[in-house]
């Protein structure tokens, strides 16, 4: 997984049911993009450390570098 | 199978010197029911959902108290690179329901007993699919050798 600061995790529900779930990456601390990623969640401004795992995507919300 | 290729879900991580409220908040947000706490990049311990009621809530703790102040310690952890089956016996002699998986001290991600449990199965299913087959449209038999 590669992702840069500005960019929306997602991590899919794992029960039926459940929601999905989003985060906004903040920093990164892996070599080329890779995690782990500071990010933030939701709108209370919480921030964690996150690993992803298989049921994490990234949402690359900034405009690709020219 | 390593443990690595076992982890179904992304893990969450949080340093020691935040609070138990911040921590049982994110673990809402993030949908865990464990963070591993980590510090300078090593794992430290792990806070779960139970440690927060047990060790903040029934002892009327405030709600700023520091995470290293009722996190689990010292952790059980396993090698990313180890057999899966090294973590079925860690479950079995430490009777936790988490593992940490690292690499040396680093935390990657967290192995829980339901992802053990979802991993069996795909297996027991890989084992019984044929099984199955053959009890409904019999035997495949494997042609002959050709004969000159």
């Amino acid at each position: 997984m590669q992702a840069q600061a500005g960019d929306q995790i997602v991590i899919r529900g794992h029960r039926i049911g459940e929601p999905d779930r989003d985060c906004e990456v903040i920093e990164v601390h892996g070599a080329n993009g890779g995690p782990p990623y500071v990010v933030r969640w939701g709108d209370d401004g919480h921030e964690s450390l996150f690993f992803p795992g298989p049921d994490a995507t990234v949402k690359h919300l900034h405009p690709a570098a020219s | 199978m390593q443990a690595r290729a076992a982890i179904r879900r992304s893990g969450v991580a949080i340093g020691p010197e935040r609070s138990v409220g911040e921590a049982a908040r994110i673990m809402e947000r993030a949908g865990v029911g464990a963070l591993a706490v980590v510090d300078g990049g090593a794992l430290v311990g792990i806070v779960t959902d139970r440690d927060l009621v047990t060790r903040v809530i029934a002892q009327r703790r405030p709600d700023d108290a520091r995470v290293d102040s009722v996190m689990s310690m010292p952790v059980i952890t396993i090698e990313a690179e180890a057999d899966i089956h090294d973590a079925f016996a860690l479950f079995r002699t430490h009777g936790n329901r988490r593992l940490p998986v690292v690499e040396g001290r680093r935390f990657i991600g967290m192995l829980s007993v339901d992802d053990l449990l979802i991993n069996v199965i795909g297996e027991l299913v890989d084992l019984v699919r044929p099984v199955t087959a053959e009890a409904i449209f019999g035997h495949r038999d494997s042609p002959a050798p050709a004969t000159c």
